[in-house]
């Protein structure tokens, strides 16, 4: 594990990634001494270009692009992060139960994993949302959560039925005890980089849905989200009038998100799958590698 | 070639999943849609139509099992209810115009980045560690992460309203009769470079990096080595021999990320104004049309179903091991 841990921060990448995340959360936290005043107070005219005094211009609504960005990253990332942990928190439980128990409750959490799979998300989502009219982020998060824990379930799944039978499992099976014991305390550790991944993976793709919903209208409009900045930015043709600062600001807030995380979980994948490693974290491994032959090859 | 019963379960469950959400939802929310889409219709409210709305959304008299069984039956007969935006149209009558559209988009983005994922990945395994695969891969990975929103928007800024290159909204140039010319097809193929620009990164992305793991534990198997020990060229063991056999879980990924497919398309065909089911979907959540929302969910799902479907088979066919096991 100390090793993973060291990989982890001698890569530039899930470096970078990290910084990038940090720093937008930092700016989510310290909203009220960056941006003071309230992000929706009408502050200019309509459509203004950056300036010194507004950085990123102005909305239709002659409203702060700039303090609309930086507050409105505080429920975006809320959000997204607290989604994410829901997804992986079914998914993981769910995954662990079906491969740990096996049998009948396998069967039927399989079955039920693999049918919410095959059910597209978006347009589930968009039913859901649209029977309950608008919807506050936390009720977003709910819908997502409920819908996207499969993907985590199938790969805790597999890892499980992997661990199951493993002697120190078996042991502690004999030792009697109890099966929520096991899963929790003898396997869960096991699969650390799994959640890693999975995790991260979940919050990009809630980020990403977050995202959708919120620009298709069906988010609170008078709270300040990136997403509700998207929508409101389209609906005022923004693009047309080519206002670019008005969509730009969310869009880059959305898309570095992404970036970061994108750049994390890539780190996390080659700790968990030395195959897939490439650069210089490939050419450690290869090299530990030959070290490890050496080293048997000596020892017989 | 035969399927295992556990997978026509799952699909049969999944089916059933969507109708019984479409039956649940409007009859669980608290407020009732019915008085809504009934105050929509204004005066082309007949009482036929007020009949047919009440009893689709089960503000009516009867047992819930019976309003289930009922549902059921109208959907195998293909009656999926009357929109409320486009009354007196049926729901089937609306999605069948838009379903070409899409089917097209979604058809093209696919080829598209099959083309390109597959070999950006099999070269980035194949040189693994090099610079091509040190760029290239985390690349991919950074696009799966950017929603299509954002794509899509900023296509539109730079090709069609900054550099006014491509046209921006709908399917086809308005002006022009849909017709078997040459002046039509490509008025359709230059609406449609946008909208399969703004698919193709998250797809592309995905199959990149599915190749490059699959072509990274093929590469290790004993026939590839076999290849290269008879002095096959480079290109011969990598696209005969490794690559054929790496597409297969590349297929797998295809099929489970057609939901996703269909979100995206959904923003994009919004954003670029494409008549599609996505653009439906939107103007029908805008307006309260939820007949055609739920005909959406089940079509969708049904594609969705219908290409896992299609993969188990091509799979069975393609690869023998899966042939043998099922035997």
């Amino acid at each position: 594990m100390s090793s993973s841990f060291a990989l982890f921060w001698r890569q530039k990448k899930a470096l970078a990634g990290l910084v990038i995340i940090l720093s937008l959360c930092l700016m989510a936290l310290f909203a009220p001494l960056i941006a003071p005043g309230d992000p929706s107070a009408r502050v200019g005219r309509s459509h203004q270009a950056p300036t010194v005094e507004h950085y990123f211009g102005t909305t239709k609504m002659g409203r702060d692009v700039y303090s609309q960005f930086v507050w409105g990253a505080r429920p975006s990332l809320a959000v997204g992060f607290a989604t994410g942990l829901a997804i992986t928190a079914l998914g993981t439980v769910v995954g662990l139960v079906a491969g740990y128990f096996g049998g009948r409750t396998d069967a039927t959490l399989d079955l039920l994993t693999n049918a919410v799979l095959v059910i597209p998300n978006i347009p589930l989502l968009i039913l859901l949302a649209s029977f309950a009219g608008t919807v506050g982020p936390w009720a977003i998060m709910a819908i997502i959560a409920l819908t996207s824990w499969p993907w985590g379930a199938r790969m805790t799944r597999s890892q499980t039925l992997a661990l199951r039978n493993r002697e120190f499992i078996v042991a502690a099976r004999m030792v009697g005890e109890p099966g929520w014991r096991i899963i929790f305390v003898e396997i869960l550790p096991n699969l650390a980089p799994l959640i890693g991944i999975n995790i991260v993976g979940s919050i990009i793709y809630a980020i990403v849905a977050q995202t959708t919903l919120e620009y298709l209208g069906f988010g609170d409009p008078l709270s300040v989200t990136w997403g509700t900045m998207l929508y409101n930015a389209q609906n005022s043709s923004a693009i047309i009038l080519r206002a670019w600062w008005d969509i730009g600001a969310p869009a880059a807030g959305i898309a570095l998100t992404g970036l970061g995380l994108a750049l994390i979980n890539f780190t996390f994948d080659e700790i968990a799958n030395p195959q897939l490693r490439s650069g210089p974290a490939l050419s450690r491994w290869l090299r530990l590698n030959r070290l490890r032959r050496r080293e048997l090859g000596a020892a017989r | 070639m035969r399927l295992s019963p556990r997978r026509l379960a799952v699909y049969c469950v999944a089916f059933l999943f969507a109708i019984l959400v479409n039956f649940a939802v409007p009859r669980l929310m608290p407020g009732s849609p019915v008085d809504s889409m009934i105050a929509q219709l204004g005066p082309r409210a007949t009482p036929a139509a007020i009949e047919a709305i009440r009893a689709r959304f089960g503000a009516i008299e009867k047992p819930a099992l019976e309003q289930f069984v009922d549902y059921v039956v109208g959907l195998a007969h293909f009656d999926l209810g009357v929109s409320v935006k486009y009354y007196p149209q049926t729901v089937t009558e609306v999605l069948g115009r838009a379903l070409g559209w899409t089917a097209f988009l979604v058809v093209t983005a696919i080829v598209f980045s099959l083309c390109i994922g597959v070999s950006l990945g099999a070269i980035a395994a194949w040189r693994r560690g090099g610079r091509f695969d040190t760029i290239i891969t985390p690349f991919s990975v950074v696009m799966i992460a950017v929603p299509p929103v954002i794509i899509a928007l900023a296509t539109l800024f730079f090709f069609g309203v900054t550099l006014r290159l491509l046209p921006v909204g709908y399917a086809y140039d308005p002006n022009l009769d849909p017709g078997l010319n040459f002046t039509f097809f490509g008025s359709v193929f230059l609406h449609a470079v946008m909208p399969v620009l703004t698919l193709s990164p998250y797809l592309i992305g995905e199959f990149q990096t599915t190749m490059r793991s699959s072509m990274i534990s093929v590469l290790g198997e004993d026939y590839v080595t076999m290849g290269r020990a008879k002095g096959l060229t480079e290109t011969a063991v990598m696209f005969s021999y490794a690559a054929r056999n790496a597409m297969l879980p590349v297929m797998t990924n295809l099929a489970l990320m057609l939901g996703a497919v269909f979100g995206g398309s959904i923003v994009t065909e919004i954003v670029f104004n494409y008549p599609g089911l996505g653009l439906t979907l939107y103007t029908a959540s805008v307006a309260r049309d939820y007949p055609v929302i739920q005909g959406q969910l089940l079509l969708m799902t049904l594609a969705t179903l219908g290409a896992n479907l299609l993969v188990d088979i091509i799979y069975g066919i393609v690869d023998p091991r899966v042939r043998e096991s099922a035997a």
